[in-house]
């Protein structure tokens, strides 16, 4: 492994590698020898990883960025999901990873999620899949989120303004926030602009007999909780957790969601 | 032969759909999300027919060509398939016809490819075009990746070049498209091809595209002094790739009037342009840069540089456009000063803007046929004899 495992006062370890070309960097928390439990991101970094902490007295918690969010480097080449499901494959051999892990993926990281366990079973003890994208549920249909204006997806992304206040620049044209924010929709677009549901779930993710969690807040405004049954349906082992008084960035809300990881993987 | 000598003046007409409810003025864009329930097929049609005379008008005047552009869900111009308007004109028509243009990412490249080489031989070889990459607006109009729209851009441009000067059939295999047999019928009437410009607003990566293939370069919507920047870098890039930058290779745009006195010009021209500026190009940012549409580094630059779109002064416009109100002597001297300084034969006027009314192009389009041309053809035989 490559990298320092130094801290930059945030509490967090960080590990730097280069995985085939990319520069990628993994936030790390707790007992390097505890249980691995990896955490996909969302299609936006800008509200940190503070909700992982009470993860760490149990596991060895490791939040990778992937290629084109937050501190990892471009994946240049980048055009499907399935790049990234490569990407993590590569990682998870650098770190070691190589079975009884722990995988929880919130939204965009929720759709690679499934995607990186329908590829990569054997290397899964659990999956918890945190209001996933990517599925086409004529029922609870979700907004293109491409479609939203920026000023109104704070309000869409939490039920509690106050839950992303810390996160937020002083001034909402802040330059280098804006920019960040665009690098990070530019990694989305590249992915899932023209198509933006999966072709690959809904034929493949019956065969993921690892125990999973669907887990979904109650008031998300972004994707609907009723695709909760749909994402339960096409899996084997699959358990529906809704958590209430919380948005679609559901662990930055319910500390009772953070908690029902903890046992679920525990 | 000096540059006056060689001035060309084409009529660029956008042809808006500008009969909008008054409530406009609330939408912070008129383009993408604009709804269309605001369109009037039966104000279309006669708009269509008023615009078709327009060009005309300035066909029998003898000006060297008309041009037509495209763009997507918006009053901006009711030319969303340019190519249409190309063809229903041409039969009626002797100058050239310049479609600047479709973007090639909206479509497929043969296709493409096939339709310039039809109007090219429909017209007797009297087709120009300029390859555009689209707006960020176009983007959010069509389902195409703005994200790879660059790469994807080049590659289009590639297969029209083969498709108009190699014989097929060929095959072609890139990143975004395949083609087992490339072989359009028919092919351009001109060769080695119709007159094209990749069309730009001054990104190095563009100018480098258009001279890496020996085509013109159209600047779009920058300051005057930014442009004269941007035709330097252009001709050395034509020098490095081994071509020659000549004055027919480059066009300014010039918005211009003409009236008995400045003042009258002025005064009749002046709303126009404002509503050009202020509510014709008025969009987001957000629509202007899809997400990818421009590299992270160009985004970052582009946060902090000057917005053209949907914010208007008339002495700023002024100052940093090309635009000129006057009687025919003032109007031909700016002209000719602008030639001058850029070093550039060709001139896209913008003689109908707006929400001008009918009366107005007509007269704008007939004295500056009558009064101004002659006087900027004036100089150059006056330049000849001296």
């Amino acid at each position: 492994m490559s990298g320092d495992d130094g801290t930059n006062g945030d509490g967090f370890g960080r590990l730097r590698l280069d995985v085939n070309g990319t520069d990628t960097v993994v936030l790390t928390l707790g007992d390097a020898s505890a249980p691995p439990l990896v955490f996909f991101h969302g299609a936006g970094t800008f509200h940190g990883f503070e909700f992982a902490k009470p993860w760490a007295s149990q596991f060895r918690v490791l939040l990778p960025f992937h290629p084109g969010f937050g501190e990892s480097g471009d994946f240049d080449d980048l055009r499907e999901v399935n790049d990234l499901v490569l990407h993590y494959a590569a990682l998870f051999d650098r770190l070691g990873l190589d079975r009884d892990v722990n995988l929880v993926g919130l939204s965009l990281g929720g759709l690679l999620a499934a995607r990186f366990a329908i590829a990569q079973t054997h290397r899964l003890r659990r999956l918890v899949l945190t209001c996933p994208a990517g599925l086409r549920v004529p029922d609870h249909p979700m907004d293109d989120i491409f479609r939203i204006p920026p000023d109104q997806l704070a309000s869409r992304l939490v039920k509690r303004m106050e839950t992303l206040l810390p996160h937020l620049p002083a001034d909402p044209h802040d330059i280098d926030f804006t920019v960040a924010r665009y690098r990070e929709s530019r990694t989305v677009a590249t992915m899932l602009w023209e198509r933006p549901f999966d072709r690959v779930v809904p034929r493949w993710l019956t065969t993921v007999g690892v125990p999973t969690m669907v887990a979904w807040g109650e008031d998300d405004a972004l994707i609907p909780p009723g695709q909760a049954a749909a994402w339960a349906a096409l899996l084997p082992d699959a358990t529906v957790r809704l958590f209430p008084d919380a948005g679609h960035l559901l662990y930055d809300e319910s500390p009772a969601a953070v908690s029902a990881v903890a046992e679920f993987c525990g | 032969m000096g540059l006056m000598d060689q001035l060309e003046f084409l009529f660029f007409h956008f042809m808006p759909y500008t009969p909008l409810p008054a409530d406009h003025k609330r939408h912070e864009s008129l383009w993408v999300d604009y709804s269309n329930s605001n369109f009037d097929a039966a104000t279309g049609h006669g708009l269509y027919k008023r615009y078709w005379s327009e060009l005309l008008l300035a066909d029998a005047l003898r000006y060297d060509g008309i041009i037509i552009n495209e763009h997507h869900n918006t009053p901006y111009t009711m030319n969303p398939a340019p190519n249409l308007t190309a063809a229903a004109i041409i039969p009626q028509t002797t100058c050239r016809i310049g479609v600047f243009g479709t973007p090639p990412n909206l479509g497929y490249p043969n296709r493409l490819a096939e339709e310039y080489a039809m109007l090219d031989v429909m017209s007797g070889g009297r087709l120009e075009v300029a390859f555009p990459l689209g707006t960020g607006m176009e983007y959010w109009a069509n389902s195409v990746n703005p994200s790879t729209a660059r790469a994807r851009f080049r590659e289009s441009l590639d297969i029209i070049l083969k498709c108009w000067t190699e014989d097929g059939p060929q095959g072609y295999q890139g990143e975004f498209y395949n083609y087992r047999y490339l072989n359009p019928w028919p092919k351009p009437m001109q060769k080695p091809y119709p007159p094209s410009y990749v069309v730009g607003t001054g990104s190095p990566e563009t100018i480098d595209l258009a001279a890496s293939l020996g085509m013109g370069y159209s600047v779009v919507f920058i300051p005057t002094t930014a442009q004269l920047r941007v035709f330097d870098d252009y001709r050395e890039r034509m020098a490095h790739y081994g071509h020659e930058a000549t004055p027919d290779k480059l066009t300014i745009g010039v918005m211009a009037y003409v009236a008995e006195t400045e003042q009258q010009a002025e005064e009749e021209f002046r709303p126009h342009v404002m509503y050009f500026f202020e509510d014709a190009l008025r969009t987001t940012p957000r629509y202007l840069l899809p997400p990818g549409y421009v590299t992270v580094p160009e985004f970052r630059k582009r946060l902090s540089g000057p917005d053209v779109h949907g914010s208007a002064n008339w002495d700023e416009l002024v100052a940093l456009n090309r635009i000129v109100a006057g009687t025919p002597e003032q109007v031909a001297d700016a002209i000719g000063t602008w030639a001058t300084e850029a070093g550039v034969s060709r001139l896209t006027l913008n003689l109908a803007l707006g929400d001008m009314p009918h009366w107005k192009v007509e007269k704008n389009l007939t004295l500056f046929a009558e009064e101004v041309i002659p006087r900027l053809r004036g100089k150059a035989v006056v330049a000849v004899s001296a």
